[in-house]
């Protein structure tokens, strides 16, 4: 569904991507790990359309969307819940929720049954519906994000470290929205640094180090994988 | 050399002073459009000095410039709160106040049967060290570059130094530098301190050289052009505003073309200059380039390439990659 | 007592031309995060070109009106271009220093082709003062002060309800989480801009139909009362700007009356420092204060 290609990307003389390729494949949760100052965000704003690639091809349904811009690239089907869960804070939950959906927001009754399906799903939010994003707590926040995202009906869902921050417990519960929103068809790509929660929902992994993608497998390969389990799993001896 | 060549070339050196301080101000992350405070400041010190009490031209000077310092003092405390946008803001407002202040206050004293002394919105006449002691405006303008000199070498000291790393760490992200340890109180006041005084011999030269003063020379207009200066010329080095301040006064002072729409073109050519290099001239690249290649030059190793520099006095956000 | 209460009435009458020019101003500020210094130069040529048609043509005050918001558009939309969309995101500093230089050309400009002190503005109501509950009030004061609130209800109504609305919002808060949206946030500016220059316009037109003339120092009169007035309210709300141009506008008046006319803009600059060292939200920005400051530091 999606393939990456060889990108390439720089800030000025410093190529953050140094030749990245990988894929997502429909319907499933595709992880990419990696150490921070990797490249993963970078990869993120790149596909996003908000930076643009030196090289290098992005395939959305067979259609190349490098360098497009970032409302090009939201309107062919791919929604971010960026790093830092970026919620407009003064705005209400209801308000970003529509800012979600700014794209669509002719369709109003499509809109509106999305917001209704959105604030059932996470009733957390309906609760607090009109108040200020804010004012919600880290999970919470989270949770908008990832509703904001899917206002927009993607086809690829990316998240952006979806458990920065985030109290061990929420952090289960948003795993569990990950992995409910697959099952119920929607594709994901996913940047994490918590493996362990990764490897319970996703079904292929990347590892990106400094820019290149070194590693490529199933959970299976990742535990058998020794890099990985001692730099990202804790495990074997030090 | 003649006579207007000389003046031009005086003009060029004292609006340096407020131009590096404003530069200092700059690379320490703080946009300032009130330095003309401390050049206003200090032109009413040290005229009243020499003017009013007597002193010599050189006390005068330091005079004026220690006054500048000790205003500049005061206005770091209430400003050190004040980030980005709502300190240049702020500054400007100071700036503003000073002048206002100007406009209203008189001290006058009498000296050989004369009123001198500063006469609100009439100005500051009447001071004529300079002229009574038959300094020739060749001999004055080799005092202004004499000044100027000092202080270029001053920043030459501090940019290799320990304290200019420190002043440009905080330019770049005050945060992170706070948690180096850097203590950002001290160096902000100090930097705040050293641009008042550097714009305070700036005052100080323009006074003894006009012989006179009126506070609407301080406007806002002399504040924002001190700033651009340095944008202008390049925010790499300490020469950068220099260029700034040639470029606008050599140039188009000189040229008689362009007299009446002087501005026009000026402007014009300000704004598209600041779209390609919106670090000016001589920017930290440039200036990395060209300390690298004198390097080679010399026969020096090649350092390595630190990562490539954008401060930014905004809110971070996200940039474009180049093609 | 009463001339208290008359210089207050007096100051918000006076200080509705300030809300006015604050209103465009903030909108700027808030979508964009930058000064655009070249604000009350580009209201100055639309009105220029009002005084113009008016002198040539004998235009009536519609018309006169017209012409200045089309010229304040068009200078504003040059603005935008040259200084603002050109310059990459973050080098804000280089966006407002060349704002600056737009200026000094945008005022050269207007003094070359008008050259005189002073130039003739049709009057809207003219000078009809009224009498209410013993206070007097000019009635173009009146209408300006009417102008001022209707344009900030209408513009909270638009920011508030409509789709463009919410963007423009989603943009000042967060320009890039609003690109993530599918916003086109160089769009939204550019709008947000024209918007912001009708506005300036019609300030403008209302202010030099009051004056009845209009001279080539109304670029940084206008630029500077509008910045006090924002700073006052609050940078990037329009609620704040009409506030903060209400409290400018007392504020001078009762410095002028109790202190002297000479120390009307000392006052005003002084509560303007004050403002910035303890309350840099201005009236009601406080938690926007709070957020630029978070936002400057990087996380």
């Amino acid at each position: 569904m999606l393939e990456v290609r060889d990108i390439v990307t720089a800030y000025g003389k410093i190529e953050a991507l140094k030749g990245v390729t990988l894929s997502a494949k429909e319907n499933q949760i595709t992880c990419l790990l990696g150490p921070n100052g990797a490249g993963k965000t970078t990869l993120m704003m790149t596909i996003t359309g908000i930076l643009r690639p030196r090289a290098g091809s992005i395939r959305f349904h067979g259609d190349e969307i490098a360098g497009a811009p970032a409302p090009q690239v939201v309107k062919r089907g791919i929604a971010l819940v960026p790093e830092n869960r970026l919620v407009f804070a003064d705005m209400t939950v209801q308000e970003n929720l529509a800012a979600g959906a700014y794209l669509r927001a002719r369709d109003k009754a499509g809109v509106a049954e999305d917001l209704e399906r959105m604030l059932t799903r996470f009733p957390r939010l309906r609760e607090r519906s009109t108040q200020a994003a804010g004012t919600l707590s880290g999970g919470e926040q989270q949770m908008l994000a990832v509703a904001r995202a899917l206002m927009t009906r993607p086809d690829l869902l990316l998240m952006d470290e979806p458990s920065l921050g985030l109290a061990p417990l929420i952090v289960d519960e948003i795993f569990e929205i990950i992995a409910e929103l697959n099952n119920d068809g929607t594709s994901i790509f996913l940047v994490e640094q918590n493996a362990h929660k990764a490897l319970e929902v996703a079904h292929r992994f990347y590892l990106i180090e400094q820019g290149k993608v070194t590693f490529e497998g199933t959970p299976g390969d990742v535990a058998e994988d020794e890099v990985i389990q001692r730099a990202y799993l804790g495990s074997g001896a030090v | 050399m003649d006579e207007h060549t000389i003046q031009v070339l005086s003009n060029i050196g004292m609006f340096s002073f407020i131009a590096l301080s404003a530069y200092l101000l700059l690379i320490t992350g703080e946009i300032s459009f009130g330095q003309q405070a401390f050049f206003a400041i200090s032109a009413y010190a040290s005229g009243i000095a020499t003017a009013m009490w007597g002193w010599g031209l050189g006390l005068g000077i330091l005079w004026g410039a220690l006054v500048a310092a000790a205003a500049a003092f005061l206005l770091a405390w209430p400003t050190l709160r004040m980030r980005g946008l709502y300190f240049a803001i702020g500054t400007l407002a100071f700036a503003e106040m000073i002048r206002l202040v100007f406009e209203v206050w008189t001290y006058q004293v009498k000296i050989d049967g004369e009123l001198v002394g500063p006469d609100g919105s009439e100005g500051f006449r009447g001071v004529r060290y300079a002229f009574e002691n038959d300094i020739s405006n060749l001999e004055y303008m080799l005092l202004i570059y004499g000044l100027l000199a000092v202080v270029l070498v001053f920043f030459f000291l501090i940019e290799r130094s320990r304290l200019g790393a420190i002043f440009r760490m905080l330019g770049e992200d005050e945060l992170l530098a706070e948690m180096q340890g850097v203590n950002r109180v001290y160096y902000k006041v100090l930097a705040t301190v050293m641009s008042g005084f550097i714009a305070g011999i700036g005052g100080a030269l323009y006074i003894h050289l006009n012989t006179y003063v009126e506070p609407k020379v301080f406007n806002v207009m002399l504040g924002v052009h001190s700033l651009a200066y340095g944008l202008i010329g390049g925010l790499g080095t300490s020469l950068g505003p220099l260029i700034g301040v040639a470029l606008d006064i050599g140039l188009l002072e000189s040229t008689r073309l362009f007299t009446g729409f002087r501005m026009v073109v000026f402007g014009g050519l300000v704004a598209v200059l600041l779209i390609v290099r919106p670090r000016g001239l001589l920017d930290e690249d440039v200036v990395y380039w060209l300390k690298r290649r004198a390097a080679r030059w010399l026969g020096r190793s090649k350092k390595p390439r630190p990562a490539r520099r954008r401060p930014s006095i905004s809110a971070p956000e996200v940039r474009d990659a180049e093609d | 007592m009463i001339d208290f209460i008359q210089n207050s009435v007096d100051g918000i009458m006076i200080g509705s031309r300030y809300a006015l020019l604050a209103i465009g101003f903030t909108l700027i500020f808030g979508v964009m995060r930058r000064l655009n210094l070249s604000y009350g130069p580009s209201i100055m040529i639309g009105v220029f070109v009002g005084t113009f048609i008016f002198i040539e043509f004998k235009a009536g005050w519609m018309a006169v009106a017209a012409a200045t918001l089309v010229g304040a558009v068009i200078a504003g939309i040059y603005v935008e271009r040259l200084c603002f969309w050109a310059i990459r995101q973050g080098a804000a500093l280089a966006s407002m220093v060349s704002s600056f230089a737009i200026w000094m050309q945008l005022e050269e400009f207007v003094t070359l082709s008008f050259p005189d002190r002073t130039y003739p503005f049709p009057p809207l109501t003219g000078d009809v003062p009224l009498k209410i509950a013993g206070i007097s009030i000019q009635l173009s004061y009146l209408v300006m002060f009417a102008m001022a609130t209707t344009l900030m209800l209408a513009l909270n109504l638009a920011l508030y309800r409509t789709r463009f609305g919410l963007a423009v919002r989603a943009v000042s808060e967060n320009p890039v989480a609003a690109r993530f949206m599918g916003i086109n946030t160089s769009r939204v500016i550019f709008f947000a801009f024209v918007v912001a220059s009708a506005l300036g316009g019609f300030a403008g037109f209302l202010i030099a139909a009051n004056e009845q003339q209009v001279t080539p120092l109304f670029g940084l009169w206008a630029t500077f009362k509008g910045l006090i007035a924002m700073m006052l309210g609050g940078m990037g709300s329009v609620p704040g700007a009409i506030l903060g141009g209400f409290l400018l506008g007392v504020i001078e008046r009762q410095a002028t009356w109790y202190l002297g006319a000479e120390f009307r803009d000392l006052v005003a600059y002084g509560l303007l420092f004050v403002f910035l060292a303890f309350r840099p939200g201005g009236l009601l920005g406080q938690r926007l204060a709070e957020r630029e400051r978070l936002a400057l530091r990087r996380v």
